[in-house]
């Protein structure tokens, strides 16, 4: 066997292996599709369940009545925008102010990049804070109270 | 004891499996292609004979690369277990490639040295993306959308030493778009397009409701209030300044092009994309009426090469002078065939530039159509991996930063192999992570750093915080 036959046979190993590499690729983005839309049915079979709430307490400059009863779903964004969870048309509060999720029953609360701040119990939210019920979770200028 | 079990056993489970698996055939593929091109240089009429096999020294630089790649993946298993596990992988095999092509071409170019400095650029490369992850770790992803304008700022003074630069070197010279660093030389542009999609990324996610609502209205068209649109047209003016000035079409298409898929994916108002492109055909078709330079750009597109045998005068003159790179990289593409020369037994010196701009050519000589076929396969997966995790990402910011990063590597792998096929006029754009080029590797690296740390995000809100 010649060294230019050899190399033929390298080159076809090469285009054999690339293309094995891409169904590879394939065959795991497909199981890791499938594993995603099951468990995304799962969670869409309950529709989001109400898991908490905000109970607005001091509702600052707005005229929300203080007493005010926002419903958390498991991914909650508080903000301006329209497609957010809850939606505060408020100057002060930014195009999405705030994020809560709960998770292993806790919840956790972020800011999401807003001008005036979250803050859990007068800490400031700019990392992820946990919270639990009975917290007093302040948005912008509105202080809420999480409860169950 | 069971329980320590369970948990080594929950670990076993968790290692990212997934991600070693995808990096066993990328090592095989370049261990073998390395061989081949050390075998190449042998006699082809000899026998092959194991004692002149390359030694294991002779294929340090691709074990090297992947020491380095397998190191990235245990880092990843430490620090971010449930980050995307395809990314790497993919991005593996393509710089791998990437160095295995500049170490072929370095002699044909005369620069022996390329294939390591390419070696030292992934691997800096690779650093640079971890590092990334690291520093976006402790804050959340939103610290980038807080620096928005620091962003758009550091990016208009990249601009500004571009534009200065191009006016003071020879506009004719291939390189005039690069900065000099000591030693380096380094292209604003990698890191323009970043600083581009950030800044578009946390404008849009706060400024789109009032965008998508539109302020004006004509018939049936909504047009945005213009107090919001005023970064936007400043974006347009700089794409603008940047093809008739710098004379980059290559950027200034790129620009514009994430431009154009940002405002999309962001306000979901296809009347904005629309009229940005009559926009942009209206001045380009008045460019290419007023200006020559636009004019010598485009006349390579309506060049017919197939029938080079009733070529006139004229038509030789241009393929030997202003068509010759094109000219020549097609016909290298055509040599390379169906199931191509063979890596290292390609003749890529003829096509000037070949290790960068024309890169998509000499792999296109060596390794045929079907290559070429698994190669845009490579990329369509990054950029469906990329859009994955756009789509999973839980806030509007990480989402368009992902989406618009991807559409980076998106429009950059277009514009490039289209600009080397002669479907567009050529530029100088490289074709991400297998063109030879320090900034265009780093910048890339980058990108995916920002798109692994989002990913990261995303799992660690979907699955807790543990």
């Amino acid at each position: 066997m010649q060294l230019d036959t050899f190399l033929l046979i390298l080159r076809i190993l090469f285009i054999v292996l690339l293309y094995l590499f891409l169904m590879q690729v394939v065959i795991a983005i497909t199981r890791d599709l499938r594993r995603t839309s099951a468990s995304s049915e799962d969670m869409d079979s309950k529709g989001p369940p109400v898991l908490g709430h905000l109970i607005v307490v001091d509702s600052g400059p707005t005229n929300i009545l203080p007493g005010t009863r926002f419903d958390l779903q498991p991914q909650t964004i508080i903000g301006r925008g329209p497609t957010n969870t809850i939606q505060i048309t408020e100057n002060f509060i930014s195009s999405e102010h705030t994020r809560l999720w709960f998770r292993n029953g806790m919840w956790y609360v972020q800011d999401a990049g807003s001008v005036n701040g979250t803050y859990v119990n007068n800490q400031p939210a700019r990392e992820v804070i946990s919270a639990k019920p009975g917290d007093i979770i302040r948005v912008g200028y509105i202080q809420f109270k999480l409860t169950a | 004891m069971a329980q320590m079990t369970q948990r080594s056993s929950g670990g076993f489970r968790r290692y990212r499996w997934t991600e070693l698996g995808l990096f066993i055939l990328p090592i095989v593929i370049l261990l073998l292609e390395m061989t081949q091109l050390l075998l190449t240089k042998l006699d082809p009429a000899s026998t092959p004979d194991l004692r002149k096999f390359p030694s294991i020294q002779e294929l340090t630089p691709i074990i090297g690369l992947v020491a380095v790649l397998l190191l990235a993946h245990i880092v990843l298993n430490i620090f971010f277990r449930k980050t995307d596990q395809f990314l790497l992988p993919l991005v593996g095999l393509l710089s791998g490639l990437g160095v295995l092509m500049a170490t072929r071409l370095g002699p044909a170019i005369g620069d022996v040295n390329q294939g390591n400095k390419q070696l030292v650029w992934v691997v800096v490369g690779l650093v640079i993306c971890l590092g990334t992850i690291f520093a976006l770790r402790n804050r959340n992803i939103h610290w980038l959308a807080r620096y928005k304008y620091t962003a758009a700022l550091f990016g208009v003074i990249l601009f500004c030493t571009t534009l200065v630069n191009a006016l003071h070197a020879n506009l004719d010279t291939p390189t005039h778009d690069q900065l000099k660093l000591g030693p380096f030389a380094f292209q604003p542009s990698e890191l323009l397009k970043i600083c581009v999609v950030i800044f578009f990324a946390a404008y849009l996610s706060e400024n789109s409701d009032v965008l998508a609502e539109g302020g004006w209205r004509i018939g049936r068209l909504h047009l945005p209030p213009l107090r919001q649109l005023g970064p936007i047209a400043l974006m347009l003016f700089i794409s603008l300044i940047l093809f008739l000035v710098v004379r980059e079409l290559g950027l200034a298409l790129l620009i514009y092009g994430i431009f154009l898929s940002m405002i999309y994916l962001g306000t979901n108002k296809l009347t904005y994309v629309l009229v940005s492109v009559a926009v942009a055909v209206l001045l380009g078709f008045v460019g290419f009426k007023l200006l020559p330079y636009v004019r010598q750009r485009f006349a390579v597109v309506g060049f017919d090469v197939v029938n080079w045998q009733n070529w006139s005068d004229a038509d030789t003159h241009f393929a030997s002078n202003a068509g010759y790179q094109v000219v020549q990289g097609l016909i290298a593409v055509s040599s390379g065939g169906i199931l191509g020369a063979g890596f290292g037994l390609g003749h890529p010196g003829y096509v000037p530039v070949i290790q960068s701009d024309m890169v998509f050519t000499a792999f296109a000589e060596e390794f045929g159509l079907i290559g070429l076929f698994a190669l845009m396969g490579i990329y369509l997966f990054v950029l469906y991996r990329g859009f994955r995790i756009a789509i999973e990402a839980t806030d509007r910011f990480s989402k368009l930063l992902a989406a618009g990063l991807t559409s980076i590597f998106a429009i950059q792998t277009l514009i490039i192999s289209a600009g080397n096929l002669k479907l567009m006029p050529l530029t100088g754009i490289p074709l991400p992570f297998l063109s030879y080029g320090g900034s265009s590797v780093i910048g890339n690296f980058i990108i995916i750093g920002i798109l692994l740390r989002i990913s990261y995000n995303t799992a660690l809100e979907r699955d807790g915080m543990g």
